[in-house]
């Protein structure tokens, strides 16, 4: 396991086309990646990823999903990385960081979306004021978990909790 | 009137202690469990995991189990 290892809780996980990067200190808990894709993605198995369960270019896809940089990825062929637009990814700053201003003026625009996810937490995504117990923050462009199934040890935020419980909502 | 629409469109997210998660303004609200999407300008979900009308509150946190 210690090959996986590029530091600290990060690991990375490769099918020889690209390699998927996995930071769990990132991970906030919006449960698109094993929703959509539980033959690579599976939080129940160890290690979590499989990288042989799905073709790359659904894996891409699913990556591409992730609201953090918690999981990320990359062609093993660098000059392909190169010529990835932002369309393609989320994680402009990780691959083409000329590309970021480009993407603040876009997202600007973008209504406020809040999700409900299946047995699992509320995701507000956007530009919105969070105020909690009477202290205002601005979210800026940004993306957060709030705990439904009232377990979470963070609250208001998601932990995972939801899962362990058997929450269902 | 043009400031007027402005603050109506912000979008207010209101937690507490206990209670429901209060959401004002101009945003979609995509229930992926139910497969609804909508713009209610107002909402108020559970957070406490107890309501009978998911994902909204139906005052279950302040029953005492």
């Amino acid at each position: 396991m210690d090959k996986y290892k590029t530091s600290a809780g990060e690991r990375k996980y490769t099918n020889g086309e690209i390699t998927v990067y996995w930071k769990p200190a990132a991970c906030i808990h919006a449960t698109y990646c094993f929703r959509e894709l539980i033959e690579v993605f599976d939080p129940g198995r160890r290690p979590w990823v499989d990288m042989k369960g799905a073709p790359t270019d659904m894996i891409i896809k699913v990556v591409n999903m992730c609201p953090t940089e918690a999981l990320s990825w990359k062609w093993n062929d660098e000059t392909k990385n190169q010529s990835i637009g932002p369309e393609q990814t989320n994680h402009i700053i990780f691959r083409r960081p000329e590309l970021i201003e480009d993407e603040a003026n876009r997202e600007f625009e973008a209504p406020v979306t809040v999700k409900i996810m299946t047995d699992g937490p509320i995701v507000i995504k956007g530009t919105f004021e969070l105020i909690y117990k009477g202290n205002k923050k601005v979210i800026t462009d940004s993306l957060i978990s709030i705990c439904r199934c009232g377990a979470s040890d963070i609250q208001p935020y998601c932990d995972g909790q939801h899962r362990k419980i058997g929450f269902t909502g | 009137m043009e400031e007027n629409k402005e603050v109506e469109s912000k979008v207010k997210v209101e937690i507490d202690e206990t209670g429901p998660v209060k959401i004002t303004g101009n945003f979609i609200l995509k229930d992926l469990q139910r497969g609804t999407e909508t713009k209610p300008g107002e909402v108020l979900l559970c957070a406490c995991g107890k309501t009978s009308r998911q994902p909204f509150c139906d005052n279950s946190h302040e029953k005492k189990s």
